[in-house]
């Protein structure tokens, strides 16, 4: 009864597509008029964290095997970790501000659960190609959080932050549970 | 030209295909899953979506007492993507089917499930040579209890007990202690279905990582009551955490409502559900029990390990409404859990005559000294208190954590209890069930 993996993943593709467009878009104009609007400033980590507590559904109703539970159990709690801190910081809430290094923790801790559930190569099938690329984007996104971390007005890092969730997007978009990969579809992936 | 060097190893490394080796899924099953045959099979099949390597002892079925029933070797059809047995003609009883299988690439999948020719079959937990639960699991049963009671109970004393009187480092401990409950019944409730699911598997937790779950998670009651209960944490998290960032603790209200509504999968999947004699009296009675041990025992850590160091000018009005509080909760905690041993042990001495029995004196040895030290308290310390005097005491306050320890304990004898079995009942009317062996512990 549960929907194809597929839909599921273009559902999320669709929350990271959002979250992606508002930190460019605030890239783009700048902290200090994105946030105008006190609500703006809600909007992504809000986002993440909506997107995480969405992902619990997920995680106990796909238990075809228990890696794959394990891996959406990982990604549920890392993004509301790392929603719920970014809350708290714009909030005023949380005034410390190595509770941003929630968010490379987060990046690194998912990116390692989608190469450690991923157990077929790169090319076997789309959906493999897709782990790994999901996989590595998110240990660069770790890596250029710290760099944010480090310098929050950097225009590339807020970039780059921007363009890894949009990254995301795109490969979740891409996914189909048998599909070939640049022509490569193994026989044991359902290649006739 | 170092910096390049390191970048172009670093694009070589990622274009590299890993070493990972590729798995198979099941799809399909003959029998299916929990299926009850009106006549004998003649033979298990299991469909993958990828070739699998079968070898003669993949597929192991056997009956409610262990008999091998297979009529040869497991082998591959379909171009491998079917594993079948063939099977003897099989008479009415349970079987329990499990299986390994190798996919091409060298990964081993595991799975385990039942099906019965015409009886009901039991869950793969209940399932022939299913073992358990160990020391381990006991622990971690008692932590998730642990959880729920610092969750529900915290809930409870922070509405009911302290109300609008909070300070600020009041709230920040509460806080710290509901975030604590909810994270430790999130994530031991994942390990305690692990690691039931390892002892249904007979597998270690390293190799269970490729087992099929979806018959544990999707259809047993024990897997329904964890897949509401996480969905039911993550809710009440969200709304504590909501409460906590908005400084609106009147969101804390519909949070503790969810989390009794939380209670009752463990009272709905557990003896008071399923055994033989169960009724929506003895579930009723069951989640009242577990709700009001709740409050009392996570009241007490909120009054010892809250209160009392954070706000010494609550203690005297913390401690005398909760005494209120806490009369009234034990008092529905005894008289449920009085009921539940009438339904479960019907005869007095089946009190030291079964291991259930026994394990319930204990508990209730530690619910008798719980509930005289709450007594000393009510009636000692309450109208001491009352009189202005004693607040200060650091030996109420040594009081007040040695009871609270007497609470925790108690919950360690409940997760013991609670997978232990009660004496056996005769059923009303036959229902066609088998009995189901376990394998010795």
């Amino acid at each position: 009864m549960t929907p194809p993996a597929e839909v599921v993943h273009w559902m999320f593709a669709t929350g990271f597509l959002f979250l992606g467009l508002c930190l460019l878009a605030e890239t783009i104009v700048g902290r200090e008029v994105w946030r105008r609007r006190s609500w703006r400033k809600y909007l992504w980590p809000g986002t993440a964290f909506l997107m995480g507590l969405l992902m619990w559904p997920v995680m106990v109703f796909f238990t075809s095997s228990a890696i794959h539970m394990l891996a959406h159990g990982v990604w549920a709690q890392t993004m509301m970790l790392a929603g719920a801190a970014q809350l708290a910081l714009v909030r005023g809430k949380l005034r410390n501000p190595l509770w941003e290094l929630t968010l490379p923790l987060a990046l690194a801790v998912s990116g390692g659960a989608f190469l450690i559930h991923e157990q077929n190569p790169w090319l076997f099938s789309r959906a493999a190609f897709l782990h790994h690329a999901l996989g590595w984007t998110a240990l660069v996104g770790a890596v250029i959080t710290l760099g944010l971390f480090a310098r929050p007005r950097s225009p590339v890092f807020n970039t780059g932050f921007a363009l890894v969730f949009l990254a995301f997007a795109t490969l979740l978009f891409c996914d189909r549970n048998v599909a070939p990969i640049f022509g490569h579809l193994s026989p044991l992936a359902g290649a006739k | 030209m170092k910096a390049r060097a390191i970048a172009a190893a670093a694009l070589v490394a990622l274009a590299l295909p890993t070493t990972a080796l590729a798995h198979a899924n099941l799809l399909e099953r003959t029998p299916t899953y929990g299926s009850r045959l009106a006549v004998s099979p003649h033979a298990v099949s299991l469909r993958f979506d990828q070739g699998v390597d079968v070898f003669k002892d993949s597929i192991d079925v056997r009956s409610a007492t262990g008999k091998v029933v297979t009529a040869g070797p497991a082998h591959a059809i379909d171009d491998k993507l079917i594993a079948t047995v063939p099977l003897e003609r099989l008479p009415k009883g349970a079987y329990t089917v499990r299986w390994h299988v190798t996919s091409n690439e060298g990964h081993v999948l595991y799975g385990v499930y039942t099906f019965g020719v015409r009886v009901v079959p039991p869950p793969p937990t209940k399932a022939y040579g299913a073992a358990g639960p160990t020391a381990f699991e006991y622990v971690v049963k008692w932590g998730y209890f642990l959880g729920l009671a610092l969750l529900v109970g915290g809930l409870a004393f922070r509405l009911l007990v302290v109300g609008k009187r909070a300070t600020p480092a009041v709230e920040r401990r509460f806080y710290i202690v509901a975030a604590l409950g909810v994270v430790g019944a999130i994530e031991l409730g994942i390990l305690g279905f692990l690691l039931t699911a390892r002892d249904a598997f007979q597998l270690p937790l390293s190799r269970l990582v490729y087992g099929d779950l979806s018959p544990l998670a999707q259809g047993t009651r024990f897997g329904t009551a964890f897949i509401a209960m996480t969905l039911g944490f993550a809710l009440v998290g969200t709304i504590v955490f909501l409460a906590w960032l908005t400084d609106r603790p009147v969101l804390l209200w519909p949070a503790f409502a969810c989390g009794l509504i939380i209670c009752s999968g463990l009272s709905l999947s557990g003896h008071s559900a399923v055994d033989v004699g169960s009724t929506w009296r003895s579930e009723l009675a069951d989640w009242v029990h577990l709700c009001a041990a709740c409050i009392w025992i996570g009241g007490l850590v909120q009054l010892a390990f809250v209160v009392w160091p954070a706000a010494p000018t609550l203690r005297r009005d913390a401690f005398l409404r909760f005494s209120q509080l806490a009369a009234a909760v034990v008092g529905l905690m005894v008289l449920a859990g009085l009921y539940l041993a009438y339904v479960r042990l019907p005869q007095l001495s089946d009190l030291w005559n079964f291991h259930y029995g026994r394990i319930l004196l204990l508990k209730s040895s530690l619910v008798v000294l719980a509930l005289s030290w709450g007594a000393l308290h009510h009636f000692v310390v309450r109208p001491r208190l009352l009189r202005g005097r004693g607040a200060s005491s650091r030996a109420l306050s040594r009081s007040l954590l040695g009871e609270s320890a007497v609470a925790m304990a108690i919950l360690l004898v409940v997760a013991v209890l609670v997978d232990a079995n009660p004496p056996p009942r005769p059923a009303p009317q036959p229902t066609g069930a088998v009995p189901v062996a376990r394998a010795p512990r």
